[in-house]
């Protein structure tokens, strides 16, 4: 009897096997992502996430607008927390890694994309916010590729022969399941396909975009797409496509407006700059990225322009000592913006403080409490305007550059749109509205356009473009601390591609001198 | 018919009383054991060759009535030595029983059943609860530290009830879970540390020294009945029971301090303004002097009026202030224990208490934990026997302002690397905050202001039963659970340079660990013929976890007086998670021994987990082991110097399924919010045919002893194999996917185990006995996948190679004439700047796995007196200390302070010849490498530490018992006293990066034990 019940007992538990949901375990914050985007409101969700990615520290967080300030003759280190050190002493490998997270927001991009044309997501998206997201998926895409193709290869035009290795693998297709990602195994597609990609992106991005009101700056739009195509152009040798696009992102309202005076410097000042035509938001403070790596504290000890100094008018270091200041604009920097400084404390010296010159940009920039390396001058661009320190919006286009733009596309020798005229017409646009005084029409040839170059420099310093403009330009990277010069010949103008996609795909080529 | 049987029971129980007229002596006595004096209860007493007999009562008293003729009694129970005492004329028969120490350890735990240890196949050690008794070492697994062969325990750091890194016949895996399956009593518990701010090391929920024994087993064939959780060996813990008889108490108490293991040999200020002058010179600068006193803050605002010698002087005047002194204190521990046991045929019972409050050697570190642990036994009646444990917990600890990481408040990381020269305190006795350098906190006021506190409250407990379905086969039902509860909150102090921009920041987590299992297991045994001894069981068995959290961040405080999460002005972060999973499995074990000399033992799992893919969720575990008991052989039996002989051989396979609860699902999470719209995005590609890890070892075992076991050695050898290693196989980046969880690569363990304990001397009341254990392992990647030589991104995981292989560059020295470090390049010539072609295997045996390690203990007793010494040793792991590394590079990257030993060899002068460059300012020369590049910044951990002395006083029981004791004994006890190493930091023990970790503590207790 007792057998029997043992054998049914028994029986009882391999029957229990049988049963498969016991061991169905669901998550509960995550959904199959092979369903993930068959609803309105999740398609919408997820066009966020591409947005977020360019918050990165290898993106716009940091990497994309330090690192050119660091790795060019712009920037020098200070040795404060020991950041930026590597970059500033160009050591090979001490550069861009945005390659993770831009692959990253691709595959997002395209994922979103492909479900633009399924016909089963239910509710389903209506046909405006399809163009929409159409529009600004593929503006971000550019973006993201345009990025790649900068840091990672030549520019066109301006190739090494012996060491171009071809531009970055391109993908327009998303991945969900595994063996597709596997079978993945790119080999790097040439600059100039990389380039038309960009191009018809952000054709389709012009085309499907307006510029309605409450999008601009953080949003993408029809003009932040113009402008980001002029740049693009700049980058191509296309002069044509670059006035053609900076005169209609410039002549916009509403996508950024081009500021003057003290506007323009308490444009710096605002959360949001009113000259951005596409800036990347920074909302919430657990998006901060912190004391050690944020922009701010990159560029300044201060930590804010309201007690910089005590009463008798030396600096406030006991609490205005923020950030790390690890990247100071060097001297050569510091003359074309006509900042010095006067005083040093000692006697009966006046404590240490900025004096600048007619161009009002020299009110970006302020002596700040320092750290191991004392005081010095600062860039105060970044300077938690968001209201939480070490936190700012980052502007990626800035309607002033659509002059500076157009002018070097009017300027550059052998250009089809070659005109000086214009050229100095818009450089004077920007020399008045800085305060400087407009040049006259004696000004031409190799002066002119190394005077729209150099104004290039001084409005977009520490804004993450002279590394790429050197760079574009195929000229040598000057190191006016130490008097070196890197050539552009050297294997350095190109990042390494992270070892690991090296190691695990033999399509792919590594850049030389890795 | 039960009926029937009750009565019969009855008669014959009451059978003995009626005879007693037919008698005509009585016999009365006290059985008391031999070990402690104490009464023995339920002894048997037998008037030799009749079936005349009784038991002893709870007091071990016994009354028997012989014939008048008298005779001899013998006196026997199950652990002591069977004793016979010859009446003659007494009528009063006392007995004191000895231990029987052969029958005794011949018991062992191995999971679902107990067993005789001669019929051991597979490979086991045990560690008695009275080994690790009184250590102030607040978790287990840390006690198991040197104890047992093949079980490696490193130090995470000092943190008390911190984590420690426990691994068993060395590393199986790549990327899931390396640690053991700890079972208390059995229930499986999760050792996950859950603690937000500080290390909360789950197994610390138990008083150690309510633990009676702890099994390891090691090799798959033993911990195969545990099949897929059992790859990396299963630690069993069981706790005290209670014993029959009166009510027995006890009382123990210890106190101590403990005090830090090292002080690192700083500059001083002179010191450092000296290597920092070399390193602003040899960079070309031409104001060393100024540029150093600047990085000092103490640059005079009049430098330039000053000489070169003015501007040293200053530096001459500069004090130094001992930081780390400062830093580190005298901790204190208390521990205070009472335990209560006892009970009746029917009914026993385990009662314990515990408080204990240790502060670690860094401020506010401590850990304070009460715990209560009731157990009870009750046989309900012949068939069915209800037995409960439950453990009760609390602890609570203070956090550190980090647990590890160069973090400028961290005193752990700071004290040791800022500037000397900067005061700790005010003249009027306040912080001094105007700190110079590039650590510009001052780590002791940080501390000093900020404030945490982690709780763990916990309750592991089963009740279970077991009936008798016939006489020789049972079913244990048990139900268990481990509920684990952690919160814990911390206060950024405004006053804090960390707290100062957000006006304070105060955080606060709480989880909830939910873990039940229920195994129901019918077990069998019998013997056949005398000759056939079969054990069998069968078994199920169900497991569910499941984690959540709630977790948050405030900034913006009115004032550092207010410190709790609701006066934040501004919510930072709000997070909440769930995760979990469930495991199911059957099993069944035979183990068949014929004639007491030949065991075998066949055991088979089959086991699922909702952590694979759906397509391969089950996988079956079988194990088959043998051994030969040749001692028991006839031709053996003339042999007598050897008392014991055994070869034991086994194989099986265990699984491991230790990675995320969703490692197999392609799932798309929130994540990627932007302009405070939420966002999704993919989170992992899906592996619908994950499945189970599996180690696949082998063993051999050959025990003997000799002299009548005053020499007994155990030896094993072992190849551990894991096979479809769960790997985070790299995707391509471009894919948009950082790596899939997938069964590929293989790597093997092979290693040789040596336990032998021997009794040196035993004469008279002397006595000297050394356990001594040896383990030696390599570890090798066998196999990765698509034919890769290594793993991508991750070049210490190469085929042919140990797991943490450097794969880096070779330094080659200092340049005597230049002072630059050099590297050798691919051809083996030395360079400045190395690059990645130039980096090689350093060596087949230069990794960060040890290649031997184990313990000693000597005891030396002399009637009360009982000393023991333990050593444990380890060596072959080569590691990249991350505090070494910044001290290493001597302040020329940033101005920290550096040690004696790494800035006094330094190049000073063409044609030196050491191993330290020349400080150069800004990190590494031009066109040139950094200094701790490469091998430069590997050490050797190689150390041999006195871990523990002891030396206890046993009263003499005559004089105790007047005072109403039965045991009553005194001790002193060091830890962590001594070590021999080169290592230069603070800790060679250290696992991980290691910087910044509070490092372990020296403690000397005072205790006292009482049994009454």
């Amino acid at each position: 009897m007792k057998i029997y019940k043992f054998t049914l007992l028994a029986l009882l538990m391999v029957a229990s096997f049988s049963c498969e949901d016991v061991l169905k375990v669901e998550p509960r914050q995550s959904i199959e992502s092979s369903t993930a985007l068959n609803s309105r409101d999740n398609i919408l969700a997820a066009t966020n996430s591409p947005y977020a990615r360019l918050r990165a520290l290898s993106s716009y967080g940091r990497n994309l607008i330090a690192f050119p300030e660091a790795l060019s003759d712009n920037g020098q280190a200070t040795n404060n927390s020991g950041r930026l050190i590597g970059e500033y002493q160009n050591l090979p490998g001490s550069t861009f890694n945005n390659w993770q997270n831009d692959y990253f927001a691709i595959n997002e991009i395209n994922l979103v994309l492909a479900a633009l044309q399924d016909e089963t997501v239910s509710p389903p998206l209506s046909a405006t916010d399809k163009t929409r997201i159409e529009g600004e998926m593929k503006f971000l895409r550019a973006l993201y590729y345009f990025n790649l193709v900068r840091v990672y290869a030549y520019d066109p035009g301006v190739s090494v022969g012996a060491s171009d290795r071809g531009g970055v693998p391109i993908t327009t297709t998303g991945y969900l399941r595994a063996e597709d990602a596997l079978a993945f195994l790119p080999s790097r597609a040439p600059v100039a396909d990389v380039y038309t990609l960009i191009y018809a992106d952000l054709q389709t991005a012009i085309a499907n975009l307006g510029n309605a009101v409450g999008r601009a700056p953080i949003y993408a739009t029809k003009a932040a797409a113009q402008a980001l195509l002029s740049r693009v152009a700049l980058y191509n040798k296309d002069y044509a496509t670059v006035v053609t696009n900076a005169t209609e992102a410039f002549n916009t309202l509403g996508v950024g407006a081009f500021l003057s005076g003290n506007e323009y410097v308490s444009g710096w000042r605002a959360l949001s700059n009113p000259e951005s035509m596409f800036e990347v938001r920074f909302a919430v403070a657990a998006e901060n990225i912190g004391v050690n790596e944020s922009l701010q504290s990159s560029f300044t000890t201060i930590r804010s322009l309201d007690n910089l100094r005590n009463a008798n008018g030396t600096l406030n270091t006991s609490s205005n000592t923020g950030g790390w200041g690890d990247l100071r604009p060097n001297a050569q920097l510091r003359g074309l913006l006509g900042v010095t400084t006067a005083g040093s404390g000692t006697g009966a010296n006046p404590p240490i403080a900025i004096v600048r010159g007619a161009d009002i940009r020299g009110s970006l920039y302020e002596v700040g409490p320092g750290r191991g390396a004392g005081a010095g001058i600062e860039c105060i661009k970044f300077l938690g305007k968001t209201g939480t320190l070490y936190m700012d919006n980052v502007p990626v286009i800035r309607k002033s550059e659509m002059l500076l733009n157009r002018a070097e596309a009017y300027a550059t020798a052998g250009s089809p749109v070659f005109d000086e005229d214009l050229a100095r017409a818009d450089l004077n646009q920007l020399l008045v509205a800085r305060g400087l005084a407009a040049v006259d029409d004696t000004l031409v040839g190799s002066d002119l356009y190394e005077a729209i170059l150099a104004q290039r420099r001084i409005e977009l310093a520490f804004e993450g473009h002279r590394w790429f403009d050197l760079k574009r330009l195929g000229r040598d990277i000057p190191k006016p601390v130490t008097g070196g010069l890197i050539a552009y010949t050297d294997f350095r103008l190109l990042a390494n591609i992270p070892t690991r996609e090296i190691d695990g795909n033999a399509n792919l080529e590594q850049n030389p001198g890795y | 018919m039960k009926r029937i049987l009750q009565l019969v029971v009855v008669a014959l129980l009451i059978l003995p009383g009626g005879k007693i007229l037919a008698q005509d002596r009585t016999v009365t006595g006290r059985v008391t054991s031999a070990d402690d004096g104490s009464s023995l209860p339920g002894v048997n007493v037998v008037l030799k060759g009749t079936t005349l007999g009784t038991n002893t009562d709870v007091d071990g008293r016994y009354s028997i009535s012989i014939p008048s003729s008298g005779g001899t009694l013998v006196f026997s129970f199950i652990g002591l030595r069977s004793q016979e005492a010859e009446v003659g004329s007494r009528s009063v028969v006392d007995v004191s029983m000895q231990t029987d120490i052969t029958q005794l350890s011949e018991v062992v735990v191995t999971g679902y059943a107990t067993i005789e240890k001669r019929s051991v196949t597979g490979s086991i050690s045990s560690v008695k609860g009275s080994v690790i008794e009184n250590l102030p070492l607040q978790s287990f697994d840390r006690a198991l530290q040197g104890r047992a062969a093949g079980v490696l325990v490193q130090s995470n750091n000092g943190i008390p009830g911190g984590a420690v890194n426990v691994r068993i016949r060395g590393t199986g895996s790549i990327n899931a879970s390396n640690d053991p399956l700890y079972i208390v009593d059995g229930v499986q518990l999760n050792n996950t540390n859950n603690a937000a701010y500080t290390q909360s090391n789950p197994l610390a929920f138990l008083n150690p020294n309510d633990i009676e024994s702890i099994e390891v087993l090691k090799d798959a064939a033993t911990a195969a009945i545990y099949g897929a959780q059992a790859a990396n060996g299963v630690v069993l813990i069981t706790t005290k029971k209670g014993k029959q008889g009166k009510a027995r108490f006890n009382f123990n108490y210890y106190t101590g301090v403990s005090e830090p293991l090292k002080i690192l040999n700083v500059l001083n200020s002179q010191e450092w303004y000296q290597l920092r002058k070399e390193a602003w010179a040899n960079s070309g600068n031409t104001l060393p002097e100024a540029n150093t006193l600047n990085n000092m803050g103490r640059l005079p605002a009049n430098w330039q009026t000053l000489t070169t010698a003015e501007l040293d002087q200053i530096a001459a005047e500069l004090p130094t202030y001992d930081w780390q002194r400062e830093a580190w204190r005298t901790g204190k521990v208390n521990n205070y224990e009472l335990s209560m046991s006892g009970g009746d045929d029917k009914t026993t019972f385990y009662l314990s208490g515990s408080y204990v409050n240790q502060e670690a050697i860094i401020s506010p570190v401590n850990f304070e934990r009460g715990t209560l642990n009731v157990k009870l036994n009750h046989k309900a009646n012949n068939k069915l026997t209800i037995e409960n444990s439950l453990n009760l917990s609390m602890f609570q600890q203070n956090v550190p302002f980090a647990t590890d990481g160069s973090f400028l408040g961290n005193p752990a990381f700071a004290t040791s690397t800022i500037l000397p020269h900067n005061p700790i305190y005010n003249e009027d006795g306040s912080f001094n905050t105007a700190i110079a350098g590039v650590l510009n906190q001052n780590p002791i006021a940080v501390v000093a202001w900020n404030s945490g506190t982690q709780r763990t409250n916990q309750v592991v407990g089963n009740i279970n039963a077991t009936y008798k379905i016939l006489d020789n086969l049972s079913l244990k039902s048990l139900f268990g659970l481990d509920y684990r509860f952690v919160n814990g909150d911390r206060y950024t102090d405004p006053r804090t340079p960390d707290g100062a921009g957000v006006s304070g920041r105060a955080s606060a987590q709480t989880n909830w660990n939910t873990n039940f299992i229920t195994s129901h297991v019918l077990n069998y045994s019998n013997t056949f013929a005398s000759k056939h001894d079969v054990n069998a069981l069968l078994g199920y068995e169900y497991r569910s976890e499941t984690n959540e959290q709630l977790n948050g961040a405030g900034i913006g405080f009115a004032s550092y007086q207010f410190r709790t999460i609701q006066s934040a002005a501004t919510p930072e972060n709000i997070v909440s998670f769930w995760t979990g999973y469930r495991r199911m499995g059957t099993f069944g074990q035979l183990i068949y021994q014929y004639d007491k000399k030949y065991n075998l033992t066949l055991t088979g799992r089959y086991d699922g987990s909702s952590r694979f893919g759906s397509n391969n969720r089950y996988g079956f575990f079988p194990a088959v082991a043998a051994s030969w008991l040749i001692k028991q052989e006839n031709f053996m039996q003339n042999i007598d110097f050897v008392s014991e002989l055994k070869v034991r051989a086994s194989w099986g396979q265990t699984g491991n399924d230790a990675i995320g609860n969703f490692s197999s699902r392609g799932l798309y999470g929130a994540a990627g919010n932007y302009n405070n719209f939420g966002g999704i995005r993919p989170t992992g590609l899906p592996n619908d045919d994950l499945s189970w890890e599996r180690n696949v070892t082998t063993n051999i075992g050959l025990d003997f002893g000799l002299f009548n076991n005053r020499v007994s050695v155990a030896t094993d050898y072992f190849i551990r194999q894991s096979k479809d290693l769960l790997l985070d196989q790299p995707v391509l980046w471009t894919s948009g996917y950082g790596s899939i969880t997938r069964n590929v690569g293989e790597l093997e363990n092979r290693g040789i185990e040596l336990e032998i304990r021997t009794i040196n001397v035993d004469q008279g009341d002397f006595k000297w006995t050394t356990d001594f254990n040896f383990t030696h392992i390599t570890n090798k990647v066998t196999k990765l996948y698509g034919g890769l030589e290594e793993l991508p991104g991750d070049p210490s995981v190469r085929v042919g190679y140990s797991l943490g292989t450097y794969y880096t560059y070779e330094f080659a020295g200092v340049n005597p004439s230049t002072g630059r470090p050099m590297w050798y390049d691919a051809n083996g010539n030395p360079k400045y700047q190395v690059q990645l072609a130039d980096r090689r295997v350093i060596g087949r045996r230069v990794n960060n796995q040890a290649d031997f390690f184990g313990g000693m203990t000597n005891t030396l007793s002399y009637k009360g007196f009982e000393v023991s010494f333990f050593f444990q040793y380890e060596y072959g792991r080569v590691v990249a200390d991350g505090q070494y590394g910044f001290l290493l590079e001597n302040a020329t990257r940033l101005t920290l302070n550096t040690l004696e030993e790494t800035a006094g060899p330094r190049w000073t002068t063409p044609g030196q010849i050491t191993h330290i460059p020349r400080p150069y300012n800004g990190g590494p020369e031009p066109r040139g490498s950094g200094p701790t590049t490469g091998t430069a910044g590997l050490q050797k951990t190689d150390y041999i530490r006195l871990k523990q002395v002891s030396l206890a006083y046993n009263f003499n029981q005559n004089l105790i018992r007047r005072a109403g004791l039965t045991n009553a004994k005194v001790y002193v006890q060091g830890v962590n006293l001594w070590t021999y190493d080169d290592y230069i930091g603070y800790d060679p023990e250290w696992f991980g990066s290691a910087t910044g970790i509070i490092p372990q503590s020296k403690n000397y207790t005072f205790g006292i034990q009482l049994s009454f």
